[in-house]
């Protein structure tokens, strides 16, 4: 069985050091949430723990997008390239991931339709926490109280929907069926050309041509 | 020979602001000139609001009603965050550094119920109304003071019936009641008090909404996304069989 590249070296350490980022602002945050953890004495240290990832949060994809522009851009134009088959896409996933006909799905490219949305969801969840915790962590005695309430409002919002939308993420990439490879994916980088075909049938397609042509020139 | 040339500093007020060490200030504003009320004073200090917006934001159970509704505050378990600071309506709470523990830390009046310094259950009246040598401060039961400020407010208003604004009493209904009454000789706004204090929305969310709620999504969607998991796994075996 033969396997396809899916993400490379850079990406996947990428990913995994944004994982370990993402769940120290989590657990730093979620304090805020156990009304029980008088935390007190290093209530302090957890401020810090959350402002330093916080930094980390918006220096990492800044460095990612120096070393590899192309990626970056990708990732985000990508995530706003809506089509036909998405509208589709989304009609057919109810019961395409409650383990329905695969077939009933339309090919879709590097991204699926549902990839898209969880990219938007980063991209605009990620604005409102940087914005909003910036404005309170270094803005709070320059704006008005009532600009700090509305913000701290945002960043709780955006934080409740940011760890449902990780549960989705770990749901999808570790214990679902249907994405049997995904994980290992993220891992070694690699997946089948059958996972890939039936997946991502339209970059597995293109990828397949540019390899043809590719040997071609070999040749 | 020239003076020396000051920059024009400081404030007749001493200390100037209420700060973690300092829980009450007297405030002074002066009037118009054809005011004849001149010099307003009044106690600065927390107003142990019944709706206080700093109990609802507090995430770690610092700040809490006591059973006399004042709003009491344990710094043990403060968590130094400030949100108590920028939600209260009257700006009372004050952030800093407490050299005890070199660690932030909120600081405000508790009408002396701290805990191990608590006046209030040892049968004594706060420091403040203790020290002030004029009575101007009456410490007691909330009915009773209300009854009180009333008469004053309509002794004032009746010894001067043509004087714009009337008297009035505050802290009667406003944010639920307050735990500190003013009878006011003059508007609110005379005192830098705000006319309609309000609780702030976002501390509503934040209370009513956000804390009981957030953890019911999360579980809800986890549950969600493990039914499908294993829905999903339940009709590919079923459908590789019935190939």
């Amino acid at each position: 069985m033969g396997m396809i590249e899916r993400y490379t070296k850079k990406a996947r350490w990428f990913h995994w050091i944004y994982v370990a980022v993402f769940l120290e602002l989590v657990l730093s945050g979620l304090v805020i949430f156990v009304p029980w953890s008088s935390l007190s004495i290093v209530g302090q240290w957890v401020r810090l723990i959350h402002r330093i990832g916080a930094i980390l949060m918006v220096a990492i994809p800044l460095i990612y997008a120096v070393l590899k522009p192309k990626q970056a851009y990708y990732f985000v134009i990508e995530a706003f390239q809506w089509g036909v088959d998405d509208l589709e896409w989304l009609k057919a996933a109810p019961n395409y991931y409650f383990g329905g006909d695969p077939r009933s799905m339309p090919p879709q490219g590097y991204v699926n339709s549902g990839m898209k949305l969880y990219r938007l969801a980063i991209l605009i969840g990620g604005a409102l926490f940087v914005i909003t915790g910036f404005i309170m962590a270094f803005l709070k005695d320059i704006v008005p109280p009532v600009v700090f309430q509305w913000s701290l409002f945002v960043h709780d919002f955006t934080f409740i929907v940011a760890l449902c939308m990780f549960f989705l993420h770990v749901q999808l990439g570790v214990f679902h069926p249907r994405m049997d490879e995904s994980l290992l994916s993220i891992i070694d980088g690699k997946v089948s050309n059958a996972y890939a075909s039936s997946h991502h049938g339209k970059w597995y397609d293109r990828v397949r041509q540019e390899k043809n042509h590719a040997d071609q020139i070999v040749d | 020979m020239q003076a020396v040339v000051t920059s024009n500093r400081g404030t007749y007020e001493n200390p100037p602001d209420l700060s973690p060490d300092t829980w009450l200030t007297i405030r002074f504003s002066e009037g118009d000139e054809d005011d004849s009320t001149g010099w307003s004073f009044i106690r600065n200090s927390c107003m142990h609001c019944t709706d206080a917006a700093c109990v609802a934001v507090c995430p770690s159970g610092a700040l809490f009603h006591n059973e006399y509704g004042i709003v009491s505050y344990d710094k043990e378990k403060c968590i130094g965050c400030g949100y108590c600071a920028e939600f209260c309506p009257f700006n009372i709470p004050r952030l800093g550094v407490d050299p005890a523990i070199n660690a932030d830390r909120m600081n405000k009046c508790t009408m002396c119920t701290s805990p191990g310094l608590d006046r209030i259950a040892m049968g004594l009246e706060p420091a403040c109304v203790k020290t002030c040598p004029t009575q101007a401060l009456i410490f007691g039961d909330r009915d009773k003071l209300i009854a009180q400020g009333r008469e004053v407010v309509s002794s004032l208003n009746s010894a001067h019936p043509n004087s714009q604004p009337q008297a009035r009493l505050y802290g009667e209904t406003e944010l639920g009641g307050l735990h500190v009454l003013y009878v006011l000789a003059d508007s609110p706004e005379t005192y830098n008090l705000p006319p309609e204090p309000e609780f702030p929305a976002a501390a509503t969310i934040q209370r009513d909404v956000f804390r009981p709620f957030a953890w019911i999504v999360w579980a809800a969607v986890a549950a969600g996304l493990a039914l499908n998991v294993i829905v999903a796994r339940a009709r590919q075996i079923h459908s590789r069989e019935s190939k």
